[in-house]
């Protein structure tokens, strides 16, 4: 990924939903590679990764992608950034997963030659070549994962955010997880209340209430995490 | 994520997704436009004949068509105590047939051949402005990805009661499973708007 500019800025951006706040006005950079999000259940994390990828928009301020606005370029910020929902069973659209992850580039008009090259080589990057003609239902947790990486990583997004990537997953489907996201070049943004997964990333924020409450060295934040999370 | 296609190489699995889906519709208005009982049972013998090409097991048939002959037996009940016995043998008939053939195609079809195909008989439309075709292919697909995992919710929440001693009801199924299903489906549509996969230029 060298050479390919990584930037995020949030500018005084806030979010609102049913006329409430659930993030306040937030300034923030961020162009590590890795990144980690926790914070409370109801603490705003997964509104602040939705931001990013414009599935909300804010309802002040602005939020950049490599300086396209989530707001107004919503296509283009949404082309840079890929999103890993908690739930991988919603991600996937089509049952067969080769059909579903030629889908995003079916979307793009790309001929089908290119499409199914593109297939190919996603599903050969991330080890589930023979899963290519599986019914989604017929997966495993980390399988399914895997599936839904490869659906958004086949249009090759510089950033990926990850919504509690290894919720719900047993010890193997964690460690197959785990070890395609370490594998990544790729920036990963990662929400998650796994504190081992994300203990050795780069930048780890912390959410309270709706604000950014820690930013910094995961050692550091997660410290302050347990505070609040043992009050 | 169940689907409704069953593998197979049938006729109507060798059959091209335009040639059923217009079979479909030909056979829809020609439906409509008869209410001779003995025609409409022999329609109704021949579209089961097409169901049965699919080589299901009896009991897996019968599930899939459940749901919609249920509303048809009980639309038909209806029909008969409000209306006349010809009426009501002229709309079960008519929607029975209907049905097998629909579940007939369903089977048959992938959902992606489906989207194609819709996407394809929507282009005029696109080119005129009206529309986006990959849209209306999408919604389709959607739709036809959607029914059995509303059935599979449906049986969930039916267990649920099960496991509580409870009874269920059609007020205690129908509201868990049509909150389950709104917030799913936006979520659906969260994946589908960040996966850019409608809308695009």
């Amino acid at each position: 990924m060298d050479g390919i500019r990584l930037d995020i800025r949030f500018e005084r951006a806030e979010a609102r939903y049913a006329g409430r706040t659930v993030l306040q006005p937030l300034d923030l950079a961020l162009s590590e590679r890795r990144i980690g999000v926790i914070g409370l259940n109801g603490s705003g994390k997964t509104t602040f990764a939705r931001m990013i990828n414009g599935l909300v928009t804010p309802a002040a301020g602005r939020v950049t992608v490599n300086g396209f606005d989530t707001a107004t370029e919503t296509e283009s910020a949404r082309r840079q950034t890929g999103f890993i929902f908690q739930n991988p069973q919603n991600q996937i659209i089509l049952p067969i997963l080769r059909e579903d992850i030629a889908l995003g580039l079916q979307a793009r008009k790309l001929a089908k030659p290119d499409v199914r090259a593109a297939v190919d080589a996603v599903l050969s990057r991330f080890g589930i070549g023979h899963l290519a003609d599986r019914r989604s239902h017929e997966l495993s947790g980390g399988e399914l994962q895997l599936a839904a990486l490869a659906s958004v990583m086949v249009t090759e997004p510089a950033i990926l955010i990850m919504d509690e990537p290894t919720n719900q997953l047993d010890l193997k489907n964690r460690r197959l997880v785990v070890e395609t996201m370490q594998g990544l070049n790729e920036t990963v943004i990662a929400i998650s209340h796994d504190l081992e997964l994300i203990a050795d990333f780069d930048r780890l924020l912390l959410f309270h209430e709706g604000r950014l409450a820690a930013d910094g060295a995961p050692a550091e934040v997660i410290r302050h995490y347990r505070d609040i999370a043992s009050a | 994520m169940r689907t409704l296609y069953v593998e197979g190489r049938s006729v109507l699995h060798r059959m091209p997704p335009r040639a059923k889906l217009l079979g479909l519709a030909v056979a829809s208005i020609v439906l409509f436009a008869t209410r001779s009982i003995p025609l409409l049972g022999m329609f109704c013998v021949a579209s089961a004949a097409v169901y049965l090409l699919l080589r299901l097991a009896p009991r897996e048939a019968f599930e899939r068509l459940r749901p919609v002959l249920l509303t048809i037996v009980v639309v038909g009940l209806f029909t008969l105590l409000f209306d006349s016995a010809i009426e009501a043998a002229v709309f079960v008939l008519r929607l029975t047939s209907l049905m097998l053939l629909a579940a007939a195609v369903t089977a048959t079809t992938g959902i992606s051949a489906f989207m194609d195909e819709i996407t394809r008989l929507a282009m005029p439309l696109e080119r005129i402005g009206l529309v986006r075709a990959a849209d209306i292919g999408l919604a389709v697909g959607l739709v036809i990805r959607f029914v059995p995992e509303v059935l599979a919710r449906t049986q969930a929440i039916r267990d649920a009661h099960h496991a509580r001693g409870l009874k269920p009801r059609m007020l205690t199924l129908a509201v868990p499973m049509i909150i389950l299903t709104l917030r799913s489906a936006d979520e659906i549509a969260a994946a589908i708007d960040a996966r850019g996969l409608r809308g695009q230029n």
